[in-house]
């Protein structure tokens, strides 16, 4: 096989070398795997789960109960730099006098100063496309008004979602999604851990020491 | 037979095994793994009839892996990804370093990645002008250490906290306690700047998505995010068997990783990255590439061994592994040279495959054939099969030593007659001093012998 | 056609005898006497997972022509059944000639527990009878039996992993008296694996100590095995570890006598 003098191979080159193989019929996929799981109460599991990760779990009725618990844990942990994502429900809410929210919308212009404050916050809040039960994630998308670095840069991350964007597992989740990929989705089901040192668990490495999933009816 | 091995595996093996506190470590993570594992299948619904039809999914998927691989190309150009594909380890870092220089980076902030440590790109990125600084905590304790990763999903399982603490105290020049938390703190800041400076950021991919060009990376630091996120360019290296055609299979996948690694149900971090920010986005890289490798993986395709492809380096098998646990992950390693990348029995199985077998011929060898491998691979990979073919090959292309295939060939030809049986037995017996010491005793009457007299 | 045939395998016949004495009066003790055709050698094992696959082959066939003319073939080796039982069909699978062969041997071939078991042979019956000399004349010169309880059993790996044999071996111990202390980890492997405790034998003997340390762990009086090869190998170092390891045939024997 020629070795072609630039660097960059390509898509060819390879693939010279893939046929070349013998590839006998290929073997058909089987059907896709559908959801085992049956839960009577999601949210119970979604608690169960993300508890098991050092994830906080708070279920409340209302979006203004919801909000009242952001601002009480923004003053239990002496936040004075938030930053936050700019879609419903989080527009709403503030904190007191002498405490700065700050939100994606108001910051498009300066990415290079969104991501200082965002390395300087004391907490990021955001919200969730959809919880996976099963597992205790958060589903955390890229796009408008939204930006990685709030639930990624700061010690603690807040999440408020309203209780009914609740999926079975993957499957479901996976099953019901539709319309075009964002550039980033993650799924988040705990604090940010490491056991690389002696095998101790120790929370909180690059990202968020603490989560705190707020869900309201 | 005693003497065939004085380098390598063996030798390796001998000085891991008297090192007690690397041994102890050893067991204790994977102790953990291992029972992790285990609570984790036991709670998910018809978990063997997942792993059998993630078998399908492997088996499919890589009988048709070119057509995988250009659906992946194609969907990924439409979200703005750019596919590059490297036949080797060269090509690989020739490509990777390219990238870095058009963007004129001169750090790297690399998330965990096998592949990378594969092609060996930290020194081609050195030698290029461009500092590497991995971030994942293991792995940043092993490359201050200077030292290759001791297991696939725990790169620093032989290190103890002083250790650590002596490699940050180096690396910095602060004054650190050898405890737990303070070293956590400290790598986190640390690895913080290189997060926000890097020009460059380098991962490795747990899958491809065919169906929309995404790549699936898991980390549970949050390392994986940083580097995919923060760095103005990102680039993901994945062999070119780590693909799946749509999002139905890797559901499957992603319901087996983490379980199957350390009994988690998915790890903290599920980045799913589907092309560079789009337009509306205030973060995110503004380019976005994928490296897939070949390195010797296309020509198993087709052929007996195109079972070990379907591999996700979970890490199961060297938990469950007896021999892993005696001897460690650096043992793993060719008749000269460092360790291999990948350890225990997958790595047995790859490592010879990939990189040559003549120059790694011990590693097949190191397995009782246990099968408690296979027993745990999430994709029920039959790595004892393949160690048995791949030391029939080594007979074949006379790589066991010759004074060993000659006693070998002899002792067949003697079981070949009851009589001759006897007689090598016999010999044995006598001769047993000068063959070697650990051959088996010969009982003064065989079971035949016994036989025959009670008859008469 | 002759009803049962004794294997002994190799390492019986030529290393530890008294495991096929004791395996042959069991047999004769529950009324299915056993032959032991005087052709068997080695059913070819060591070479398969050695790479010598036409040594092998040889063997296997030679195993299968001795053992054709027989109803059943027990033998006190698990590895050895499993290497019958699940090798050799695919030692044959694209001979035409000895595949049906090989499927016809692997069906009628039993390790000794799981005979007993399947052909309904328990309680084994006692022989109170003084002309079975014990086997021990045999051995090394041991002169009264030894504690057989509490024993904690070792799960040879092809025993249980291909074979599938775990409850077997227990439940005919505990019928015949017998506790069980498991130890922490019953199926990690001895060490044995053949040639691999001749080529690589420092981490063997470190996988063997480890066994053996988790044994004496339980406080049982002795270690037992189903496999000759892993007896072999774990009596080695059982000195040093102040355990003692037995055959399940042997101790079947003289619990039963």
């Amino acid at each position: 096989m020629k070795r072609p003098e630039k660097p960059e191979y390509g898509f060819a080159t390879v693939f010279e070398t893939l046929s070349e193989t013998i590839f006998p019929a290929p073997a058909a996929l089987p059907a896709p795997w559908t959801s085992r799981r049956r839960f009577p109460d999601p949210v119970a599991r979604f608690r169960e789960a993300l508890e098991a990760a050092h994830g906080e779990v708070r279920v409340v009725e209302t979006l203004d109960e919801a909000l009242s618990e952001v601002a009480e844990l923004l003053e239990e942990i002496g936040a004075e730099v938030v930053v936050a994502d700019s879609e419903a429900p989080l527009e709403r809410f503030s904190l007191g006098a002498g405490r700065q929210v700050a939100r994606v919308s108001t910051h498009n212009a300066d990415p290079e100063a969104w991501r200082d404050l965002c390395a300087r916050a004391d907490a990021g809040v955001t919200s969730a496309e959809a919880l996976l039960a099963e597992t205790g994630s958060l589903v955390v998308s890229s796009g408008p008004g939204r930006s990685r670095l709030v639930s990624l840069l700061p010690p603690v991350h807040i999440a408020v979602v309203p209780a009914e964007r609740i999926e079975t597992d993957l499957f479901t989740w996976l099953a019901a999604r539709s319309g075009r990929w964002p550039a980033n989705t993650v799924l988040v089901s705990g604090p940010s851990k490491t056991g690389d040192i002696e095998q101790t668990l120790s929370v909180g490495v690059h990202g968020p020491k603490r989560l705190v999933a707020i869900l309201y009816d | 037979m005693n003497g065939d091995f004085n380098s390598g595996f063996r030798e390796a093996a001998r000085i891991a095994i008297e090192d007690v506190g690397l041994i102890r470590s050893v067991e204790t993570a994977t102790g953990r793994f291992r029972l992790g594992r285990e609570a984790a299948l036991a709670e998910l619904p018809e978990a063997d009839a997942m792993r059998d039809h993630f078998k399908q999914i492997r088996a499919a998927t890589l009988s048709n892996l070119k057509n995988h691989l250009q659906t992946f190309e194609a969907n990924a150009r439409t979200a703005g990804v750019q596919v590059h594909f490297a036949l080797d380890a060269e090509a690989a870092c020739a490509i990777i370093l390219d990238l870095a220089r058009k963007r004129g980076a001169t750090l790297a902030a690399k998330s965990k990645s096998m592949t990378t440590e594969e092609i060996h790109l930290n020194p081609a990125l050195e030698a290029g002008g461009i500092r590497p600084v991995e971030t994942d905590l293991g792995e940043w304790i092993v490359q201050l250490a200077g030292e290759a990763p001791a297991h696939i999903i725990a790169p620093a399982i032989n290190k103890t906290k002083e250790q650590v603490a002596d490699l940050f105290r180096e690396e910095s020049g602060d004054e650190i306690l050898a405890e737990i938390p303070a070293l956590t703190a400290q790598a986190r800041r640390r690895l913080r700047e290189t997060f926000l400076q890097a020009g460059i950021g380098i991962s490795g991919g747990n899958m491809a998505v065919a169906e929309t060009g995404s790549v699936v990376l898991v980390t549970n630091e949050g390392n994986g995010r940083m580097v995919t996120s923060l760095p103005p360019v990102h680039v993901a290296v994945l062999g070119i068997e780590k693909i799946v055609p749509t999002w139905a299979e890797a559901g499957v996948w992603l319901s087996l990783l983490a379980r199957s690694a350390t009994g988690q149900p998915l790890s903290i971090y599920t980045s799913i990255i589907t092309g560079p920010k789009q337009d509306a986005d205030i973060d995110g890289p503004e380019e976005v590439h994928v490296v897939f490798l070949d390195n010797g993986r296309s020509k198993l395709l087709g052929t007996k061994y195109e079972e070990v492809l379907q591999c996700i380096r979970c890490g199961a098998c060297l938990n469950v592994c007896p021999v892993y646990r005696s001897a460690g992950g650096h043992a793993y390693r060719g008749e000269t040279g460092p360790p291999s990348p990948y350890s225990g029995p997958i790595g047995a199985v790859v490592t010879p495959l990939l990189f040559g077998l003549a120059d790694h011929k011990q590693l097949p060898q190191a397995s009782s054939l246990c099968g408690a491998c296979l027993d745990v691979c999430p994709v029920r990979i039959d790595l004892p099969r393949m160690l048995v073919d791949l030391r029939r090959d080594s007979v074949e292309a006379g790589l066991d030593g010759a004074g060993t295939a000659v006693v070998t060939r002899l002792a067949a030809r003697a079981f070949g007659s009851e009589r001759m049986l006897g007689l090598a037995a016999r010999l044995a017996r006598f001769g047993r001093r000068f063959v070697g010491g650990d051959l088996p005793r010969p009982a003064k009457r065989s079971f035949r012998e016994i036989r025959r007299e009670k008859r008469s | 056609m002759p009803p049962h045939a004794l294997l002994v395998t190799c390492l019986v016949d030529q290393v530890l005898p008294e495991i096929g004495v004791a395996t042959a009066r069991l047999l004769e003790r529950t009324g299915h006497t056993a032959e032991f055709p005087e052709a068997q050698t080695c059913c070819g094992q060591p070479f398969f997972n050695s790479g010598y696959h036409a040594e092998a082959v040889r063997l296997a066939k030679r195993t299968i022509e001795t053992f054709e003319p027989y109803e059943t073939v027990v033998l006190p080796s698990g590895s050895c059944a499993a290497m019958i039982r699940v090798e050799y069909p695919h030692l044959f699978h694209d001979d035409p000639a000895w595949r049906p062969r090989a499927k016809a041997l692997a069906a009628k071939t039993f390790e000794l527990s799981e005979f007993l078991i399947r052909f309904d042979l328990l309680p084994i019956p006692r022989t109170g009878s003084a002309d079975n000399p014990p086997p021990f004349a045999f051995a090394q010169g041991r002169i009264r039996p030894f504690a057989h309880s509490p024993a904690t059993y070792h799960d040879s790996c092809h025993m249980c992993r291909l074979l599938g044999l775990r409850d077997e071996p227990r439940s005919i111990l505990e019928k015949t008296g017998v506790a069980i202390n498991e130890m922490a980890e019953p199926d990690r492997c001895c060490g044995f694996g053949g040639t691999f405790s001749l080529k690589m034998p420092e981490v063997s003997a470190a996988m063997t100590r480890e066994k053996l340390r988790q044994a004496s762990e339980t406080g049982a009086a002795i270690l037992v095995t189903a496999d000759p090869g892993c007896l072999m190998q774990m009596r080695r170092f059982a000195d040093e570890a102040g355990v003692r390891v037995e055959h399940l045939a042997v101790v079947l024997e003289e619990r039963t006598r």
